[in-house]
């Protein structure tokens, strides 16, 4: 079993300099909208008056006065006497209201509601290098922030290299584990190092830190780049060894601890990535993703980098979502596996090409320890790296699904079923289809989240 | 005579103070259930196959015992967006806010039997034409339906009185079909009827 990565190159500028001065100017902060106001709502401070037609400029000076007006200001149209009322200071909009309503001279008063424009909500992180993240924009991760951004309550085992989750000394090797830098206010759940056999799953390599930064790496943090469920939370599970290699016993032994941890209560492991594969297979890891499908976990998988036919094993099993990978075209990436076993595709990336033309190849990049200092055993080092594979496509699509669990999908069966439907066909796979190259398309995690009404789908 | 039971009788009395004759116009208020024939569909959104519906209506009884009678009923049910993956999956409930309303207005013909008598059953058939409207919200982007169609009723009823004021019981079933089914979990059930039964009662004013 091997770690799937085409490969890593691309290394971007990790230290805040005056590229990040740049961004400041450049990125702009949250940004959001609503289709209307909340019921109810209005502008504190202020009644709208409107006196009957009998009513003379005495008449109404004198209700204004006492019904607690600071200031009025008139309507310019000259359609009745109606005025903007600015209250005196602890008077309340509903008291002026009804004070005002009992008046006579008074045709009616309200309060001043608001409204806002119609538009479907957005959010836009402001990490400095976000603009780099051109498969989150692929992915409509924008208005998929939006809709959820992930809750804690939920989370994704990364079985893989380990997470630089922890600053920590290994008194075992004498090396130092340092946390990577943008991870924020993400929460970790304790996880398991079944390589070394420690309850330290830190990343002595620097895929796993990958992988689980594109699942929940720190947004909207002017810092680095963002992670797709950055609302949720990662639960580091070292299988693969310093290499990238692991075995079928371990992978199983951390999906079946991710799936029995317990924390108050709650199974909170809703989704198992496995950005790793194999052209063997095993009863023992089959049997362990069965029982995780049967306790609710949904396990995605990387289709493989070979460019053959054939999707790897375990991401070929029914009950695991087999993800290929996309460039920045949106056209599947010469490494990336086909094949009847096919699930998704998303962001793999492609680092040889740079067809968004930013400057960089078209990785997909996020924090992880810098591969230059490995050999001398600093594993505290980071950062923003580019790498490509259907390793990377594979978080993408477990993002995805725990974005799902958050909205309150509970059925990893069902939150399959939405992606298919919402994903965007590609290859010229039919409608509600799918085809080899691409399986059932895009992932679109903006289009499975808002479910289905009496008569309306989830596409708008 | 106790006091309680001196409105009670006054009430009758007003029930049968007259009889009702050929050209008789009465108008008509209606509370009561309303089901919805899409019932898993509304199961699945509003945790209920039906609830409350109101409305009225204008009769004409034209000939002995023959009516027709012209109304409108409204039904609405407040829930959410879910996710079903097929008829017999687990309901996904997602938290989007969703609201349903059903106007089906309605014009019958029928029999009034022993008209002018104090009880009078009656029963008829009738078209109707059924205002749809859905109304959803995902984080400010409007999911929204808006349709109508036309469908067919009968019904049976009993009215109790004779005279200006009388009350009654009516039950139905109405079909509109082929209104609803093209997306959403009406068409993961496989439910295009907006029809289903009803059963009001009747506060009747007749001139």
């Amino acid at each position: 079993m091997r770690i799937t990565v085409a490969a890593a190159v691309a290394l971007l500028v990790a230290s805040p300099g005056p590229l990040s001065a740049q961004d400041a100017s450049v990125v702009r902060a949250v940004r959001t909208a609503r289709a209307a106001a909340p019921a109810g709502a209005f502008r504190e401070g202020q009644v709208i008056v409107a006196f009957r037609a009998a009513a003379d400029e005495r008449d109404v000076e004198r209700a204004l006065r006492s019904g607690g007006a600071l200031e009025a200001r008139r309507s310019r149209s000259g359609s009745g006497a109606r005025y903007l009322v600015a209250l005196e200071p602890g008077l309340s909009v509903p008291d002026a209201v009804e004070r005002y309503s009992r008046m006579p001279e008074v045709e009616y008063a309200e309060p001043n509601g608001i409204v806002r424009h119609s538009q479907a909500a957005t959010f836009k992180p402001n990490d400095t290098l976000y603009r780099f993240q051109w498969n989150l924009t692929q992915m409509g991760a924008e208005r998929t922030w939006g809709i959820q951004k992930g809750k804690p309550s939920v989370a994704v085992a990364v079985l893989d290299s380990g997470v630089a989750y922890e600053d920590y000394f290994d008194p075992r090797t004498g090396q130092s584990f340092g946390k990577a830098p943008d991870w924020g206010d993400t929460t970790f759940l304790p996880g398991y190092d079944f390589v070394n056999g420690d309850a330290h799953p830190n990343d002595d390599e620097y895929h796993g830190t990958h992988v689980a930064s594109t699942i929940a790496e720190a947004t909207n943090n002017a810092t680095g780049v963002a992670g797709l469920a950055f609302g949720c939370a990662i639960m580091p599970v070292k299988v693969l060894d310093e290499s990238g290699e692991g075995t079928f016993f371990d992978v199983a032994e951390g999906i079946d601890y991710a799936v029995e941890y317990e924390e108050g209560g709650e199974k909170p492991v809703k989704v198992v990535n496995l950005s790793l594969g194999s052209e063997g297979t095993s009863q023992t890891l089959r049997s362990a993703i069965e029982r995780a499908w049967a306790a609710g976990v949904l396990t995605v998988a990387a289709a493989g980098n070979s460019g053959k036919g054939v999707v790897e094993f375990p991401a070929n099993l029914a009950n695991v979502l087999a993800v290929g990978a996309l460039d920045a075209r949106k056209e599947r990436a010469s490494y990336s596996n086909t094949g009847a076993d096919l699930d998704f595709v998303a962001p793999g990336g492609d680092c040889d090409r740079d067809d968004n033309a930013d400057g960089y190849g078209d990785c997909v990049f996020q924090q992880m320890p810098d591969d230059r200092y490995l050999e001398i055993g600093r594993h505290d080092v980071f950062c923003y790296c580019g790498l490509d594979g259907t390793s990377m496509a594979t978080p993408h699509v477990a993002a995805a699904a725990a974005l799902l669990f958050s909205q309150g999908f509970t059925d990893p069966a069902a939150v399959r079923a939405a992606l298919e439907q919402a994903a965007e066909r590609l290859g010229g796979a039919p409608d509600g289809g799918r085809n080899d190259t691409y399986g059932h398309g895009l992932v679109l995690p903006a289009a499975a989240l808002p479910g289905l009404g009496f008569n309306v789908g989830s596409k708008n | 005579m106790s006091t309680k039971v001196r409105p009670a009788l006054l009430a009758l009395l007003a029930l049968a103070a007259g009889p009702a004759a050929a050209g008789e116009l009465a108008i008509e208020v209606h509370a009561g259930y309303f089901e919805m024939a899409a019932e898993n569909s509304a199961s699945a959104l509003f945790d209920s196959r039906g609830g409350g519906t109101f409305g009225g209506a204008v009769r004409y009884t034209f000939w002995r015992g023959a009516f027709v009678s012209a109304g409108a009923r409204t039904f609405s049910r407040e829930g959410e967006r879910v996710f079903v993956a097929a008829p017999n999956a687990a309901v996904q409930k997602l938290g989007f806010p969703l609201k349903v309303s059903l106007t089906p207005v309605f014009l019958t013909v029928g029999y009034r039997f022993r008209d002018g008598k104090l009880i009078v059953p009656y029963a008829g058939i009738g078209g109707s034409l059924t205002f749809y409207k859905e109304e959803g919200e995902v984080a400010g982007e409007a999911f929204d339906d808006d349709r109508s169609k036309a469908g067919f009723l009968g019904l049976a009823g009993v009215e109790v009185g004779r005279g200006t004021f009388r009350v009654g019981a009516e039950a139905g079933y109405s079909t509109v079909p082929d209104a609803v089914g093209v997306a959403g979990v009406s068409k993961v059930y496989g439910e295009n009827d907006l029809g289903g039964w009803h059963a009001v009662g009747k506060l009747i004013v007749a001139f």
